[in-house]
């Protein structure tokens, strides 16, 4: 391809020889995401400012070559898999945490920041990021702003989105633009909320402006067991009718627990049907007032045993159990695929036997973690890929699980994101009207359609004459994108 | 002017399509509480929305309700302390949900509710030509397609009517109380700030300081000891927020980082901040006085735009003109929507 070798002759002109990947195992490995999906990358750059960024954008216009941002790569919907050998930008190097304002309740970070790594800095401030994903060790700033990313501690504190007051971004053309303010209001649309959770399909973060939440005075984590799933899942909607909003309310089934268990030893029951963990925090009244409550609606529901966390060492332990829950579940079976499903509050324990149902239906694996209180949950098959028909059944458990949330009320992802994994179970919740509205909007930004192009809408989405730029990208979608 | 008062979406879509087709200039109107907010427009029609007034879904367990967004907020408020919660947004009785919405009105308790922005998950919106586009879910998260919400929010109705929302809305507080004291300004506001753990507002003027207190009786306790530590509070029993200076007749609304609100406010002997957020509302007589303010606020990275009264919103830069104009294109082709009203166009 004649553009993408002056493309990249440019780009190793202006960033220098070591900023610019082709050979085959870069491109090899920076062809797919945490995704099952795997697609095709043209070269790989390394940014390391803002500058770099603009420099990517302007070559890959000048040469009609499309671009895919990419953070930490461990995106679970296929949102940074590269199609049609895209300029694949990486920005886990720009990971300076440039400004600390506890006066006025922001920080700055560049995108490649950790999301731990910022909790961590900020914590002697008594000052937190509160947005908490399970991959917060890994995952970066700049794709949890790309996913809107949410978390345990999402229940009270709210995803991403509440959490970011600007972003500096680069556009598809080269030119640059502070989305939102320092301040608390910002002339003009709210381009910040839009490009929050845009799955880096309007332009590249360089910055973004965080505020910092006060860390609570107080916290109480509490492990709760149960003998009946039902049980389990209505003592969630108990806690909230009794006004109560915890930190967290996570919850775990036997699968998932015992797996846990082997690997992370916090003394989770494994003989239970499914554990809640619940946390809740602010003044230490408060905390008292919150664990009553919460003991309360647990024994309605027949709660087996409460155990509160004695100390630092032991909260640190039951949330070792839940955080490790991804890593652990590698014990069941090679390979893994993690759905994102949300659904009302109250559909949770019909939602769980329906789960449990399609899995047997399939002969699948299933194991549940997942974020109760939010209604968002994680249903994860086991599988090992290398048996034959098994990615088939996978995929078809997978079709009937997205099915049935969005007919309980529910949506396609609470916080992994559309990517190319789910773009085509679009019109499930969304009309003709809706997804062109949609695809106006993203070209509003992107014209040309060169900015992570198939990602998000399906293709039939149209927005005018805008389309025909977007439509020409086609590309052979890559294996095991649903569609 | 013409009046368009719709009784249903179908309505709304019908209007909408024919003033576009007519090039009809179109002036969206709720509860009229938040018109002054904008640059001047000129308009052949008003659309009234508060026709559109009814209750679509609200289940408490769920902490969501779905509404018309001609419903005004004294209705949701009451419909929402049968539920025992509340949408955390202090706007006026008589406006509606929907020109809450579309007027970006700031929430005064968001050091511990949060932003109004944040509590809108789904919405219903006629584009200026009359397409029905929906957005977001019903669900407390979703990361599904693009939030179009997102954009109409603080939009002026200059992108599309507002029809439905639905709303994250959260558990009454199980004790509310505000602390108020005669004396005041910036700097005992800080130091409250930094004595008593989340507060829901403090809120500082001159020579008074108010301290909005919410959440289970024995913490309210705690944060009031706290704040009494620092100076010696009374209590009121009037309703929280009080009305912004009910007597001036211009008002305008600054925001900057917090810790410019004392250079921001230096010399002004009107004003009500809200500390720990960076917003100040100030009366100001004459166009000279919110010249002056918004010279300032500009200086410290801020704007002043007038939520009352004559002023406008000022001539901040946008960040990307462009791009501002082809999203209005995208929503409302014809530009009959209140063309001039909002900082881009």
């Amino acid at each position: 391809m004649a553009a993408l070798d002056d493309a990249r002759t440019e780009l190793v002109a202006a960033l220098g020889a070591d900023a610019v990947l082709h050979d085959p195992l870069a491109l090899r490995l920076y062809a797919r995401d945490a995704s099952m999906v795997e697609g095709s990358a043209g070269l790989v750059v390394f940014v390391r400012s803002a500058e770099d960024v603009v420099v990517c954008m302007r070559v890959a216009a000048r040469h009609d070559l499309p671009v895919v941002p990419r953070g930490s790569g461990t995106g679970l919907a296929g949102g940074a898999t590269p199609i049609a050998d895209a300029i694949v930008v990486v920005t886990a190097k720009m990971d300076r945490i440039l400004e600390v304002r506890p006066e006025d309740r922001l920080a700055w970070v560049e995108p490649g920041v950790f999301n731990l790594d910022l909790a961590d800095a900020l914590r002697p401030t008594g000052f937190t990021y509160a947005p908490d994903p399970s991959s917060q060790q890994v995952s970066s700033i700049g794709g949890n702003v790309n996913t809107n990313a949410g978390g345990p501690h999402c229940l009270a504190y709210g995803v991403t989105s509440a959490h970011v007051l600007a972003v500096d971004v680069v556009l598809p053309d080269g030119s640059v633009g502070r989305f939102g303010a320092e301040a608390p209001a910002a002339p003009g649309y709210d381009l910040r909320g839009f490009v929050v959770g845009s799955e880096g399909t309007l332009g590249i973060v360089t910055a973004a402006c965080v505020r910092l939440t006060p860390l609570p005075p107080a916290v109480r984590t509490m492990l709760l067991d149960f003998a009946e799933v039902e049980d389990c899942a209505q003592t969630v909607s108990a806690i909230i009718a009794r006004g109560v909003v915890p930190a967290a309310l996570e919850m775990m089934d036997r699968g998932i627990v015992r797996a846990v268990e082997d690997f992370a030893h916090a003394g989770y029951p494994t003989d239970a049907a499914a554990v809640l963990l619940v946390e809740v925090d602010g003044l230490p009244a408060a905390v008292d007032a919150q664990t009553r409550e919460v003991e309360a609606a647990a024994r309605e529901h027949l709660v087996g045993t409460i155990r509160v966390a004695a100390d630092d060492t032991e909260r640190a332990l039951l949330w070792k159990g839940r955080k490790s829950a991804f890593g652990a579940i590698a014990r069941i079976a090679p390979h893994y695929h993690l759905h994102d499903c949300v659904v009302p509050r109250k559909a949770l324990a019909d939602i769980l036997a329906g789960v449990y149902a399609i899995a047997q239906r399939h002969d699948l694996i299933v194991t549940n973690v997942f974020h109760a209180g939010d209604g968002n949950l994680h249903p994860l098959f086991s599988f090992d890929r290398s048996v034959p028909g098994t990615l088939e059944r996978v995929l078809a458990a997978s079709d009937e699980l997205v099915r049935l949330c969005v007919d309980a009320g529910g949506s396609l992802s609470g916080e992994h994101g559309i990517g190319l994994e789910k773009r085509d179970f679009m019109p499930l919740v969304f009309t003709a009207d809706d997804l062109d509205a949609q695809a106006c909007l993203r070209a509003a930004f992107d014209p040309d359609g060169r900015m992570n192009p198939r990602k998000v809408l399906p293709d039939g989405a149209r927005c005018g004459d805008y389309a025909a730029a977007a439509l020409g990208r086609d590309g052979a979608l890559p294996e095991g994108t649903w569609i | 002017m013409d009046l368009i008062h719709p009784h249903s979406k179908r309505d709304v879509m019908d209007a909408l399509r024919g003033a576009s087709a007519a090039d009809t200039r179109v002036l969206i109107v709720g509860g009229r509480q938040h018109i002054d907010k904008g640059n001047p427009s000129e308009a052949d029609a008003e659309l009234w929305t508060t026709l559109l007034d009814d209750r679509i879904a609200y289940d408490p367990a769920e902490m969501l309700c779905v509404v018309e967004a001609g419903m005004r907020v004294h209705d949701l408020r009451t419909m929402l302390a049968e539920g025992g919660q509340e949408w955390p947004v202090d706007g006026p009785d008589d406006a509606t949900v929907g020109g809450v919405i579309a007027a970006g009105v700031t929430t005064v308790r968001q050091l511990r509710v949060g932003t109004m922005r944040d509590t809108i998950v789904e919405m219903e919106v006629v584009t200026g030509d009359g397409r029905l586009v929906k957005s977001g879910a019903r669900t407390v998260k979703n990361v599904t397609g693009y939030d179009v919400h997102r954009l109409l929010t603080g939009s002026l109705g200059t992108l599309g009517t507002i029809v439905q929302i639905a709303l994250k809305v959260r558990p009454l507080p199980k004790t509310a109380r505000t602390l108020v004291i005669n004396e005041g300004g910036l700097e005992l506001g800080r130091r409250v700030l930094d004595a008593v753990p989340l507060p829901s507002a403090v809120l500082a003027e001159p020579d008074r300081l108010v301290v909005r207190l919410e959440g289970w009786p024995e913490e309210v306790e705690e944060q009031a000891a706290a704040a009494r530590s620092i100076a010696a509070f009374g209590e009121t029993e009037a309703p929280f927020p009080e009305a912004c200076f009910p007597d001036a007749t211009t008002v305008a609304e600054a925001a900057v980082v917090p810790s410019r609100l004392a250079q921001l406010l230096a010399g002004i002997d009107r004003y009500r901040a809200i500390m720990g957020v960076g917003v100040a509302w100030v009366p100001f007589e004459d166009e000279g006085a919110l010249t002056k303010l918004r010279a300032r606020a500009a200086e410290l990275g801020g704007i002043a735009p007038a939520i009352r009264g004559p002023g406008g919103l000022g001539d901040a830069p946008i960040p990307a003109p462009e791009v501002e104009r082809r999203i209005r294109a995208a929503m409302d082709p014809a530009g009959i929507l209140a063309p001039g009203r909002t900082w881009s166009t």
